[in-house]
């Protein structure tokens, strides 16, 4: 009974998914009980995946597997959720009847996604995927207002669906053509069928279901809408816990291909390179903050790609720190969308409008954030960028370096626009101080110093990444 | 190179005195503007006082590279903390005291929003100290961008005419170069197979192929010519200028564009010398358009600080004409104009500030007989005009006139042009300084008073140091060299 240890993250938020659950059929529970539920159960999660970081082992015939990968993965989950909690109190965005209903999709959503970071057979995957989909479709319809989630809701569904059909056609031909679906065997016998056209096919048919989760051209049409439509925390855990599962699988199964096939990694430049200058020059014209968060996150999926084709062990490891600096500077974003935007509604850029001076802390944060996604030093997102860069370089990939680098400067472009309605802007009418709890303060003091330290400090992060990035070899 | 550890950190010390003034100032209340300044004013005086002792504590018969601190970083990227002084950055480690000690004191009398003023300067130096002492590629690239975002909210928030669309310019240029450093960087160190970022054990002659030096070189050079003004890449520099607030202008072109021709000298020449010698013409040509066209476009120029933006593009052309010559004079003289204009246009800013400060605008036409009124504000500007044209006994004239000596034996065509051009600037400058300080008396302007002596202080400074350079250049030059001659006798 021992080796059911390693299970113990995965065991803990099924149980709290069933708390949930059981509140949501209970009556007379107020919102504010909930809440304080939730943070304690998400709280003692990211406990329960600190515990178990060092645990290995393989689960169910070999079709689950604990390693440093893994567990890595699942602290930053963990810890995605409880970030994105800490953001419920006031959750206006939603109906107060459906929080314990909000908040069991939330934990589901993370049971699953820890689940698809362990799974080594192709059944697996496919299972857990769709399980942390279906709770993020049901968590877009949520938002309060009918016609606005349903349909942001809808085309999430159906794109979501589509992606999935083609990922489970490239199980099919995978099976087909190599005969097994254990992803260790596969990793065996790919590289030597590489080159076969099927593989190739197959190959990229998985993977397009995983580029659905990250928002990589061609399948990123639905993260605008969705980002916008659903509400503010509903959003946030979408653009941070989603995406850090997403790059963890789709990891998982470009390492397969062992670098061999020049068709797949020319397929991979190609995206990334269209996804990031689509979602760059896109983001530009956005007046919608979320919306422009959106674009950006498909900006930093085409960098995300660029560090896992390079297919080393500096590229994943690199991948893995970029991955953890994404979950904290997009959460930063979005805790100043949803302390701004307090009543739940979306927020326009020209709503920033001083708020230097309505938040000093909350600017500050801000602008950290954004200067650390758009890759400037010190902060944690310039220490990402500069890995993957290197690990690209490594391989020899000058030119792709360099329109990413052209891709910053871009980026940095309406970043600015941000900056500047936070600190430059006069509100039209003279507006009063934000209400902003000690926790927040603490928290986006803690966020800052994160942003800062880690970018200056890396080399902790750095070691433990590569550690983790020996287990997907 | 050889090496010489510090018995006590110096280098870090000054980073130290920048940060920790950052850190106090952000912990003060907004409303104690006082305090603030205060602080201000003494953690630039130790960073001064430390950038002075260096500068007569080095010991130029031992040479090479002195005031060493090093430590591991990043240990598996090869990233050290690895900080020196030599005798190009010395002189640049001088300057960026001086002015960012002078800009300070120049901002007494700022009332809106001081404590983030004083907080972003304060970030802003801290970049450039660290540029100057950083012997790391990794930290030279952080140091170079950390200098430069705090310029966008500096100039967009205290600036004046058309400060959001200058701001937004200058960020996006400057980043754009930024765009070209770090893959030239990247590549660089992935090339030499050291898995390293020490720029000293990256200098061993062999370790790149001609070809790698001749990439990464252009790369180099034009990312950090952006913020040295190098033309075609100038535009957003004079535009940022009028833009910013004085102690901003006085900072970005007395010593932020000193760290583009730093750059290039400090990683591009240093790294890839063959890279170097290869495009050196086209380091010429470019240099000398620049001057030619900063003289000429100056000359219409209506606005008090666009001519002196045009005049700095044309300054920074001498600079890069020094170091396209290849030779130990032209090094010399390179960075010795990177002190001296440095030294001079952060007199020009601030005495043009003091002026606009008073009356308002910066419209030749609208000012005139200024010298009737405030003597010795306009001193000031004369002074910063004289030093500008190459006025003999001020620090510039020997600076330009060891560039040209070495770029007549090296580029008779091209010397000839930039000694023409300066000498038409001689007259659009001076014209400048006529329409303004002299003339009849304005009546609008009449009652407004003179520099007092509080005020006249960090002005005062900067003549001295601009006349003891002028009178004793040697002093400087002795240093130079201490750098300049092994390496260009290291050359392949």
């Amino acid at each position: 009974m021992m080796s059911w240890m390693i299970f113990n993250p995965e065991f803990y938020f099924l149980v709290a998914g069933t708390v949930f659950l059981c509140l949501s059929m209970a009556r007379r529970v107020r919102p504010e009980q909930v809440y304080f539920i939730a943070l304690i159960l998400a709280s003692v999660g990211v406990g329960v995946c600190l515990a178990c970081v060092r645990l290995t082992g393989d689960l169910f015939l070999g079709t689950y597997r604990i390693d440093l990968f893994s567990q890595v993965f699942k602290v930053m989950l963990s810890m995605g959720l409880f970030l994105v909690v800490c953001l419920c109190t006031e959750l206006n965005g939603i109906e107060e009847r459906l929080h314990p209903e909000f908040y069991f999709l939330l934990t589901v959503c993370t049971l699953a996604m820890m689940m698809l970071v362990s799974s080594v057979h192709l059944l697996t995957i496919f299972v857990a995927l769709e399980l942390s989909s279906y709770s993020l479709y049901t968590l877009v319809f949520l938002r309060k207002g009918r016609d606005r989630g349903i349909d942001a809701g809808i085309k999430y569904f159906l794109i979501g669906a589509s992606a999935s059909a083609m990922m489970l056609f490239g199980f099919a031909l995978l099976y087909g053509s190599i005969q097994t679906a254990y992803l260790v065997e596969i990793l065996k016998i790919l590289p030597g069928v590489i080159n076969r056209p099927m593989v190739i096919i197959a190959l990229i048919l998985m993977l397009s279901g995983f580029f659905f989760k990250l928002a990589v051209f061609p399948f990123h049409f639905w993260a605008p809408d969705v980002y916008e439509s659903a509400a503010n925390q509903v959003t946030t855990y979408i653009a941070t816990a989603s995406k850090v599962a997403a790059i963890a699988i789709l990891m998982r199964i470009v390492a397969l291909s062992g670098g061999g096939s020049v068709y797949l990694i020319h397929i991979l430049v190609t995206l990334s390179i269209v996804s990031m200058t689509i979602g760059n020059l896109t983001a530009i014209v956005q007046k919608d903050l979320k919306r422009l968060l959106a674009y950006s996150s498909i900006a930093h999926a085409g960098y995300v790609l660029i560090g896992i084709l390079s297919m080393t062990h500096n590229g994943y490891s690199s991948v893995i720190f970029y991955a953890l600096s994404l979950l904290v500077m997009k959460f930063t974003c979005f805790l100043v969308v949803v302390k701004v935007a307090d009543n739940g509604r979306n927020l326009n850029i020209e709503h920033l409008a001083g708020l230097h001076r309505r938040s000093p802390i909350l600017a500050m944060a801000l602008m950290l954030a954004l200067f650390g996604l758009a890759g400037i030093p010190p902060t944690i997102g310039f220490t990402g960028k500069l890995l993957i860069f290197t690990a690209a370089m490594q391989k020899g990939y000058f030119t792709l370096v360099l329109i990413a680098m052209i891709n910053v400067v871009i980026s940095l472009y309406y970043y600015l626009l941000v900056v500047k309605a936070a600190y430059l802007l006069k509100p039209e009418k003279e507006l009063p101080d934000l209400k902003i709890s000690p926790s927040t303060r603490v928290l986006a003091g803690i966020l800052i110093s994160v942003m800062v330290v880690a970018g200056i400090f890396p080399t902790h992060l750095i070691d433990l990444a590569k550690a983790a990035a020996m287990a997907l070899m | 190179m050889n090496m010489a550890y510090a018995d006590f950190p110096y280098l870090s010390s000054i980073l130290l005195s920048c940060v920790g003034g950052l850190l106090i100032i952000l912990f003060i209340p907004k409303d104690k503007k006082d305090t603030i300044k205060w602080v201000s004013a003494v953690c630039s005086g130790i960073t001064l006082l430390i950038s002075v002792y260096l500068f007569f504590a080095y010991d130029k018969s031992l040479g090479g590279l002195q005031f060493v601190e090093k430590f591991q970083w990043i240990p598996s990227l090869g990233i050290t903390y690895f900080n020196g002084a030599d005798g190009f950055g010395l002189p640049m480690l001088l300057l960026t005291g001086i002015v960012f000690f002078t800009a300070v004191l120049t901002m007494w009398e700022l009332q809106a929003r001081v404590k983030e003023f004083f907080a972003l300067l304060f970030l802003l130096v801290s970049g450039v100290f660290g540029l100057f002492m950083s012997m790391d590629l990794f930290f030279i690239f952080v140091w170079y961008d950390v200098s430069l975002f705090p310029m966008y909210l500096l100039i967009a928030v205290w600036g004046s005419t058309r400060k959001e669309y200058a701001a937004m310019k200058l960020t996006l240029y400057l980043l754009a170069g930024s765009a070209l450093i770090l893959p030239a960087i990247i590549y660089l160190v992935v090339k030499s197979g050291l898995n390293t970022f020490d720029l000293v054990a990256l200098m061993h002659p062999g370790t790149f192929t001609p070809f790698q030096q001749k990439f990464a070189f252009l790369l180099l050079y034009i990312g950090f010519g952006i913020l040295a003004g190098v033309w075609p890449f100038h535009t957003w520099s004079p535009v940022g200028h009028v833009a910013a607030p004085t102690a901003v202008s006085m900072v970005h072109a007395g010593v932020l564009m000193k760290i583009g021709a730093f750059g290039v000298l400090r990683v591009g020449i240093f790294l890839c010398p063959e890279g170097w010698q290869y495009w050196a013409h086209l380091m010429a040509l470019l240099a000398v358009v620049g001057i030619v066209y900063g003289v000429f476009v100056g000359l219409s120029q209506t606005d008090l600080k666009f001519v002196i933006g045009y005049s700095s593009v044309s300054h920074m052309g001498i600079v890069g004409l020094g170091l396209a010559t290849v030779t130990v004079e032209g090094l010399n003289g390179a960075v010795f104009q990177m002190f001296a204009h440095g030294v001079m246009t952060a007199l020009f800013f601030s005495s043009v500030g003091y002026i606009y400060d008073r009356t308002h605008t910066k419209t030749i036409a609208e000012l005139g007989g200024l010298s009737r009124i405030m003597p010795v504000a306009t001193g000031y500007l004369i002074v910063a005009a004289l030093t500008g044209i190459g006025v003999p006994c001020l620090a510039s004239f020997w600076a330009e006139l060891t560039v040209f000596i070495s770029s007549f034996k090296v580029y008779p065509v091209y010397g000839t042009l930039a000694v023409c051009a300066l000498v038409v600037s001689a007259l659009f400058i001076l014209r400048v300084v006529q329409r303004t300080c002299y003339g009849p008396k304005k009546e609008r302007f009449a009652h407004l008073e003179d520099v007092s002596f509080k005020l006249g202080i960090p002005r005062m400074i900067l003549v001295s140091i601009i006349v003891f350079f002028g009178l004793f250049p040697n002093v400087m030059l002795d240093m130079i060299q201490t750098a300049s001659i092994p390496f260009v006798n290291g050359l392949p």
